[in-house]
């Protein structure tokens, strides 16, 4: 149908970037040795060599990488000494993404991502430089020609399928996030903290480099100038962070929209770097709703959902969030606005018993009760300090005992936990992979158990724990997750 | 709780795990007679950390090797229905487990030298997220569950 084809030579650049990023980890410290001994001049020669190296792979790798789009597939041919041949059956193709970073949108051109069905990422493939024409072209033939082929002659599909499109868009679900929300997002997102944490870790490096002298006076000044100067000093530098965090969150999820489609949700985002993720339908095992407190405050939320997948490249995220801000009370017309075969009830929840309370606040006071233990014997006068921890985290224990609570519909569970954030997950019925119930001697007597019930994510699968249960829910759960109609007869405990 | 499963594994899964209890007091074993020769020839250690060392062996070797397998055994239980697997195990903490055979993705036998001695094997049961053993079957019937699950199983491959 068409001839091999090679990538656009900006490809070479992206091979270069991502090998040199990769190898710098491993010279860096070799590198580091060689500068202190004062040994520069071989560093330099390795360094050039390893840079040739590098670019002549690069290179090569290039001209050895074809793609060519036969009838129904796509078939991929790279290698430069072992070739690899890889074709990509239409059929198998779960979703196609096309996403630009800065230096694609300089040329025009798109990376196109191929996800196939199941959960081994080496059948899934990535041209990592094409132009932008192609890339549609690409999408579209990959995508719905296979459709419409079946309906029509196979010169008519491509107006059709561009009318089908066309005609389906209005009519489509779709949101946009205000540019106040994103705002909102970055200004209450964990990023914040993670930056300020980053920003330490970069500090207390960079102190090592500092000469002695320029440090010291610096030191030297910065204490003369008094503890006023200090803070307002700190506080510039929290603020300064705080909108880098905003920005950040702002350039990464810039106009974050969400379409549903018949078979999947569609997401694309970014100011500098656009990305489109495909979400099929089929691959959802879980949706979710997220709040941190400081959202909880304002009646804000994060809707995510769990996939099964292998793709777990580029971020550290195990879950895909969906929309990253929504009035907790727009939750339940965005899900049956995106997704009507999830449904959301949180307000009969049933929540473990007040005899399970002991249990929680033990398992969060533990650790900082043998903190006040330690420093009662030893540093007695200061003995508030982990005691105010400890009343902390008994607080937060007991929001966790507050939070905790499960809701059955007849297909699906609404399980309700907390770490710090509160989470709400939706998990339908077959989704569960495996259930467990747990019960120790102390559980035995009060009749409690604890219910695990896994299901599949980017990861290696979340198990939803709810801890405490009355042994009747815990029960009631098992049957209704039950397979087998005998046991739910019998029941006794 | 719910209704225990029915079925108890092979009884002599205790003894595969007495044995394997034992060769674990060994290195304990190693360790007294190490400070014991220590002792004697270097005149290094005080007697009464050889008496703790000693102590803390035999416990262990009572408690892996006599209480835990029989124990352990007794709370083994596991039962195959058509539409799913139900295993009970734990000693302290009692845990019930339901595996659905939709769900199932692959059955394995597994048998190491001490299972092969008394002739048993492990049944693993895995799932897209979970992986459930059943440890210590007779070899007839850890193939033949197999089989039966495997034959059971179904998974639609579409929704994972």
């Amino acid at each position: 149908m068409s001839n091999p084809k090679r990538l656009h030579p900006a490809a070479i650049l992206f091979d270069i970037i991502r090998a040199l990023k990769q190898s710098i980890l491993g010279i860096l410290p070799i590198a580091i040795i060689v500068i202190s001994n004062g040994a520069s001049f071989y560093l330099m020669i390795g360094a050039a060599v390893i840079i040739v190296l590098i670019i002549l792979s690069s290179v090569l790798s290039w001209l050895r990488f074809t793609y060519q789009l036969e009838e129904d597939q796509l078939r991929i041919e790279r290698g430069i000494i072992v070739r690899k041949k890889r074709t990509i059956s239409k059929h198998r193709i779960q979703s196609i993404d096309l996403s630009q970073n800065v230096i694609h949108r300089i040329f025009g051109l798109t990376k196109v991502a191929i996800e196939t069905a199941g959960n081994d990422s080496s059948t899934d493939a990535a041209l990592s430089a094409v132009s932008m024409e192609e890339g549609r072209r690409l999408h579209d033939e990959l995508k719905y020609k296979k459709q419409v082929s079946e309906a029509g002659s196979p010169e008519v599909p491509e107006e059709a399928d561009i009318e089908r499109t066309e005609l389906d868009e209005s009519s489509l679900p779709k949101r946009t996030i205000a540019l106040k929300a994103l705002i909102i997002t970055g200004s209450t997102s964990a990023s914040f903290g993670i930056l300020i944490g980053l920003f330490g870790a970069a500090f207390s490096q960079v102190e090592a480099l500092i000469p002695d002298q320029f440090y010291n006076d610096a030191v030297r000044l910065a204490l003369s100038l008094g503890m006023q100067i200090m803070i307002i000093f700190a506080i510039i530098v929290i603020l300064f962070l705080w909108i880098l965090s905003i920005l950040y969150t702002v350039i990464k999820d810039w106009n974050f929209t969400i379409t549903r489609y018949e078979k999947e949700l569609f997401i694309t985002r970014g100011l500098l770097e656009k990305k489109q993720t495909t979400i099929p339908l089929k691959r959802i095992q879980a949706v979710g709703i997220k709040e941190s407190p400081i959202h909880q405050l304002f009646g804000f939320a994060r809707i995510y959902v769990e996939i099964a997948s292998a793709n777990t490249d580029n971020s550290q995220e195990v879950n895909t969030v969906i929309f990253p801000l929504l009035r907790k009370k727009e939750f339940t017309s965005f899900l049956s606005e995106f997704l009507p075969e999830y449904n959301y009830s949180s307000e009969n929840l049933i929540h473990p018993p007040k005899k399970a309370l002991p249990y929680y606040l033990w398992r969060s006071i533990n650790i900082p009760l043998l903190a006040v233990i330690i420093t009662g014997i030893f540093f007695s006068s200061y003995i508030w300090i982990p005691v105010i921890i400890m009343l902390v985290f008994g607080v937060m224990g007991f929001a966790v005992f507050q939070s905790i609570g499960y809701a059955i519909d007849a297909q699906q569970i609404t399980v309700q936990t907390r770490i710090i954030s509160k989470d709400t997950a939706i998990i339908p019925h077959r989704r569960i992979q495996a259930l467990q119930q747990k019960q120790h001697l102390l559980h035995r007597k009060q009749s409690l158990a604890t219910l695990d019930m896994a299901i599949l994510n980017k990861g290696s699968g979340r198990h939803f724990v709810i801890k405490e249960l009355r042994t009747t829910d815990s029960d009631y759960i098992a049957d209704w997750y039950s397979y087998q109609e005998k046991t739910s007869s019998d029941i006794n405990h | 709780m719910r209704e225990q499963p029915n079925i108890k594994i092979a009884t002599d899964a205790i003894k595969a795990w007495q044995l394997t209890a034992h060769i674990y007091t060994l290195i304990f074993l190693l360790i007294t007679i190490g400070a014991i020769a220590v002792y004697i020839i270097f005149d290094f250690l005080p007697i009464w950390i050889i008496f703790i060392i000693a102590g803390l062996t035999i416990v262990e070797w009572i408690i892996t090797a006599w209480i835990i397998p029989k124990l352990r055994w007794r709370r083994w239980r596991y039962q195959v229905y058509d539409q799913e697997i139900y295993i009970q195990h734990g000693i302290l903490i009692v845990t019930r487990t339901i595996v659905p055979m939709i769900r199932v993705q692959h059955v394995d036998t597994q048998q190491g030298p001490i299972l092969k001695k008394y002739k048993l094997a492990t049944l693993a049961i895995s799932t897209a997220a979970t992986t459930h053993q059943i440890p210590a079957l007779s070899e007839e019937e850890a193939s033949d569950l197999r089989d039966q699950i495997s034959e059971l199983a179904r998974v639609e491959q579409d929704d994972v």
